[in-house]
């Protein structure tokens, strides 16, 4: 039996952080995964100490696996559907912070939800939801830079393929526009959206801290996690948009 | 011969691990360890959770976390006499089964001999 080193454990971490993700996906409930996660990393953890690869324990799909064990938890739809409220929760607070921010600094009277903005909102919720999954590969990309690489590659490639079949895609267009009475709307909807997601973070919290601590952790990272991506939105927009004009005036 | 095994053992994995269950609480790692002692070697150790979870839904095990100084609780699975009923029915219908095919095999090498193997055509009117 080996000590491990801190390659093998974040393999073995993220291999089951993937499995956890799927079987929340397809709705075991929260304890039982959690149990389910804590069983498989100790197996993981054991079987490397005693010099068996990860393929050993999971095969050679380890999503197979995770599908087959969670076939056996009597899984259910609407667990796996609490996952929209964050998604909801992070995408009405995000949109209705920057309209709020718009209306105020800028000297306009209605607000216009592009399709780049509404790209960006779709795509990190789905890549925070979805990236885990990413740990299947870890018996065979070894390294988190690997994978991260392989992602990125197959997204590069894609769009390369779209481009070249001749797909063109107008970001600057407008989904929505609404004026100052529906962003109130919007601006009380997703605080009730916020309330319920921290009051469900801090439930599902296993700490030794008392609620008001963990409530008070749970709406900062919240408030945080919102702000953060309200800059990226706004400077990310700004500098699609001075690219795609810089674009046309050289083209 | 390797798919062979693994099929057979597909078959039979199950009531192995309840076998190895009643024998004495353990858990997951352990039982593989203990099937591997026995001569049984699984391709996917992970395979036996699935069935684990099959056996506690059916009421035949339960699991328990038992508290570890070196990390997390450690899961354990007993036996229910639920359990203890179903194996002794395993154990009554897997015997009248090997013996069954040990019988047809053993008939296959003492009775058959290679050279006249092939069947004789019936010539009774």
């Amino acid at each position: 039996m080996s000590i491990l080193d801190q390659h093998t454990l974040s393999q073995i971490s993220d291999l089951s952080e993937a499995c956890a993700r799927y079987w929340e996906l397809r709705g075991i409930a929260g304890k039982s995964r959690k149990e389910m996660q804590i069983e498989l990393e100790q197996h993981l953890i054991q079987a490397a100490m005693d010099g068996k690869s990860l393929e050993t324990v999971v095969g050679p799909n380890p999503a197979a696996f995770a599908e087959a064990w969670a076939r056996e938890m009597r899984p259910h739809v609407s667990r796996s559907s609490v996952l929209l409220l964050p998604g909801l929760a992070y995408a009405l607070n995000v949109v209705s912070t920057t309209t709020l921010v718009q209306h105020l600094f800028a000297p306009t009277s209605s607000f216009t939800l592009t399709l780049f903005a509404a790209y960006l909102l779709v795509s990190s919720g789905l890549g925070t939801l979805l990236l885990p999954l990413a740990g299947f590969l870890a018996g065979r990309i070894k390294t988190r830079t690997g994978r991260s690489v392989l992602l990125g590659t197959i997204l590069v490639l894609g769009t390369l393929v779209a481009r070249s079949a001749g797909m063109r895609i107008n970001w600057s267009i407008a989904l929505l526009s609404w004026s100052w009475p529906l962003t109130f709307l919007l601006v009380s909807l997703a605080a009730v959206l916020a309330c319920l997601e921290c009051w469900r973070r801090t439930s599902q919290e296993r700490t030794l801290s008392g609620q008001h601590v963990r409530l008070g952790r749970s709406v900062m990272t919240f408030a945080g996690s919102v702000a953060v991506f309200d800059l990226i939105l706004g400077i990310s927009s700004l500098a699609v948009f001075n690219a795609c004009t810089l674009a046309c005036r050289v083209f | 011969m390797e798919a062979r095994l693994t099929q057979l053992l597909k078959g039979t994995l199950d009531m192995c691990l309840l076998a190895t269950i009643a024998q004495r609480p353990c858990y997951g790692y352990e039982m593989v360890q203990r099937l591997a002692q026995q001569g049984l070697s699984l391709v996917s150790e992970g395979s036996i959770y699935p069935l684990l979870s099959r056996l506690q839904q059916r009421g035949y095990i339960e699991g328990y976390l038992v508290p570890s100084t070196d990390g997390p609780a450690r899961k354990y699975y007993r036996l229910l006499s639920k359990g203890d009923e179903q194996l002794a029915q395993w154990q009554a219908e897997w015997e009248s089964f090997a013996q069954a095919v040990s019988q047809i095999l053993k008939g296959a090498r003492s009775d058959v001999d290679p050279r006249s193997a092939h069947p004789q055509p019936d010539l009774r009117p």
